[in-house]
Parts: C-alpha cells; structure tokens; sequence
C-alpha cells in the first residue's frame, strides 16, 4: 500500500467522526428512517412552515429526531415539533418586541425558544434580552431558567443578572451567577433565596467560575 | 548464466587441487585460468586516460551563474535510491496512523476554539450499558458510551462538543431512558408524558475554568 493511501485513509477516517458528531446536513431528509412514517408528512409540513417563516428549523429536526430515538408514538411526535414550532414564533415575537426594527438571528430565536421550554415568562425574557441586544442571549436566558429553576424569584433573579452584567460578566459567565446563588442557598445554616441574592450581589463580579 | 560447479569454483580460488578435477572440468579450468591470466596481463585502462578522452569528445559547456545552475541541477532528473529497513518503515507507518487516527492526546480530548469538554458522569449499579444521546449527536445510538472499567457502577465519558446548549439523555442497558441527575438543568421534552431531558452547556475552551 502506497504512502499516499495510507495518508488519505487516515485523514479521512480522522475526518468522518467530526462530521458525524457536528451534526452537518440540514431538513427533513435526515428524518428519513429515524421517524415514524406516519408522522413525516407532518412534521415535513411543519418544518416546511418554519422555513416559510425563517425560522430556524434546525430545533425541530432535532425535536423529530429526539421523537424518533425515543420511540415516541407518532402522534404525540407531531405534537411535540408542533409544539416546537410555536414557541419559535413566540420567541420571534418577543424578540420583535424587545429589539424592534431587527430581524433577529436564528440563532437568537432558538435560545429564546429554549428559555420558553425551560420555563422563563415572556416579560423575563424579554427584559433580559434587552440588557444586550447585539451578544447573544443564550447564557443570560440559561442563567435566569437556572435561577427560577432554583426558586429564586424571578424579577430578582433577572435584576441580579442585570447587575452582573453592569459589572462586566459576559456569555457563560452569566451562568456563574445562578450557580454562585445555587451555592449560597445551599450553605450549611441555611439562607434564604434573597440572602442568597444578596450575598451573590455583594461578591459582583468576582464570581467563582462554575461547571457548566 | 549457468552456475559454476562448486568444485571448480574451489578449484579456481585454489582450495582444490585442479588434477582432482573430472577431465571436462579439468577442461573448463585451464580455460578460465588462462582467460585470469590474459586479464591480469592486460594494464588497464587508467580512469584519468579516460576523463581525459571523454573531455576531448565533449567541449567545455557554457558557464552558467548561479542561479541557472541551482535550477538545472533542480530540474534535472536524478535516480534516487531509498533503502529502508522493514522495521523502521513500519514504526514509522505506526507511529503516523496514531497521530492521524486517534482523536484523543494528553489522556483527553483536544477541543477547538470553539468548543469545550462535557463530562458525563452517572451511578448506575448493575447497568451492563449505558450511553448519552442528545442534540450533539443527533439523537443517535451507539455514538458515546459510558465507560465503568472498575466495576464500581460509576460510568463516565468525556467529549469534545461544539460550545453552547445541548440537551440529552442517558440510555442505560439500551432500553431505558433516564435523566442526568447530575445535570442540574431539565426541559420537559414536550412530547406529553412528562420526561425531562438534562440540559448541558459546553464552554468554549477558552472559557473553562
């Protein structure tokens, strides 16, 4: 076997789990054979609507895949990307109406969206997507659901992390707010949610970065 | 070419005596003897007489600068000849298929700028499998194991993921789904029946602790 082979064997068997594991492709011939049958059309016609939209259809194939894998019934599947379907429009409008005049990122759709499934209000979101309109919201959204998650009322949670923002934490170190907060809460002694937050707030910005 | 019988060759480099020799044998040695003979006799040709002849049939070439010359002798054919000892091609081939081939160095992953490490790690005593499935992969089986090389029923795995939100599911003994209960982070997967994935967000190398 030549050197050139050995060499162009080796690159791409290095080459094909990168592939594989970013997921590369696009719309509903992925489905193919991981969804029901009877629930193709369907979700075909959904994702057919988001992109009509411009809305990011990527959530809903990974929805439709996520149905799939589960042996999730074809019904409820279709349910579940409809559903999917609907919070990306909620989101969309939400977006519309804290940074007006923009067409948003679909990138910035999806994070909405994903905030909405983990639980945020619309009037939370929508505040905190104004504290930055041009980074991404994806952290601050994880961090406020993480917050609320954690009963932590929501209005406070989202004013501390505007504060930590005013000071200078950015991206995922947003995330360090709720997880600092998860730790106080937690301490031996036991604090209550606003103790908590107000201990967080005292140690602004100089937060301990968390696991993810 | 025929071989030399053995016996006349002994014969020749004087180990045998040539009147032991069959006759035809006998024959062929005072031939070749006396080729050796004529050949030892002959002087030969001095290797100066011979550089000198062939600088008379070739005149001098046209002197070329430097430059020229570097690109003639780039651009000239040459025959090359490679030995390699079999060992030392084959560590070679060994040692470029590990560096091509294996993603994993140091022990662990090597993620990009923008990507990070995911741990996974989950307590399942008894379980002969288990695997995560999430929006990194897909959704696909069989992609990434959890490893429990100790027995313990502490399986882990590590994996070099694109940065930002994932969600995800461990599958234990193929069948059963189940939520990391070391996530920290749950979304109902939105599909009725009450199911929480586990939500991971990878850092991006540049961001991890």
């Amino acid at each position: 076997m030549s050197w050139k082979l050995v060499l162009a064997l080796a690159l791409v068997a290095r080459s094909a789990p990168l592939v594989a594991q970013n997921g590369n492709g696009s719309g509903t011939t992925r489905l193919a054979g991981r969804v029901p049958a009877a629930a193709l059309p369907a979700i075909d016609s959904i994702i057919a609507a988001a992109a009509a939209e411009s809305l990011p259809t990527e959530p809903l194939v990974q929805k439709a895949l996520e149905g799939g894998a589960k042996n999730i019934p074809a019904d409820r599947l279709v349910n579940g990307v409809r559903r999917g379907l609907l919070q990306l429009r909620q989101a969309r409008a939400i977006l519309g109406h804290a940074v007006p005049g923009q067409s948003p990122p679909e990138g910035h759709v999806a994070a909405v969206a994903a905030a909405l499934a983990r639980g945020l209000s619309g009037p939370i979101v929508e505040r905190l997507l104004t504290l930055a309109p041009d980074e991404p919201p994806g952290p601050a959204l994880h961090a406020a659901a993480d917050l609320v998650a954690h009963h932590f009322d929501p209005d406070s949670a989202a004013d501390l992390l505007v504060e930590a923002h005013n000071k200078g934490l950015r991206g995922v170190r947003l995330l360090d707010v709720a997880v600092a907060a998860d730790h106080e809460l937690q301490r031996p002694g036991g604090r209550t949610p606003s103790e908590a937050l107000a201990h967080v707030r005292a140690m602004l910005p100089n937060l301990r970065p968390g696991r993810p | 070419m025929s071989p030399l019988d053995p016996r006349l060759q002994e014969a020749l480099d004087g180990e045998r005596d040539p009147g032991d020799l069959p006759a035809d044998l006998r024959d062929a040695y005072a031939r070749l003897n006396a080729v050796t003979h004529v050949l030892k006799t002959t002087p030969p040709v001095s290797v100066a007489s011979r550089v000198m002849a062939e600088i008379r049939e070739n005149p001098a070439p046209v002197r070329r600068g430097p430059a020229r010359r570097l690109i003639h002798w780039l651009g000239r054919p040459r025959a090359v000849t490679v030995r390699l000892r079999p060992v030392w091609t084959l560590a070679l081939a060994a040692g470029l298929a590990t560096v091509l081939l294996l993603p994993w160095s140091n022990g662990g992953p090597t993620p990009g700028v923008a990507q990070g490490i995911a741990s996974f790690v989950g307590h399942f005593p008894g379980a002969r499998s288990v695997e995560v499935v999430g929006s990194f992969n897909d959704w696909s089986r069989g992609v990434l194991h959890l490893n429990d090389d100790d027995g313990d029923g502490i399986w882990h795995a590590k994996a070099v993921l694109p940065a930002g939100p994932h969600e995800y599911m461990f599958v234990v003994d193929g069948e059963r789904w189940v939520s990391d209960p070391l996530a920290g982070r749950y979304v109902d997967d939105g599909f009725g029946a009450g199911q929480q994935n586990s939500v991971l967000i990878v850092r991006p190398v540049s961001a991890q602790p």
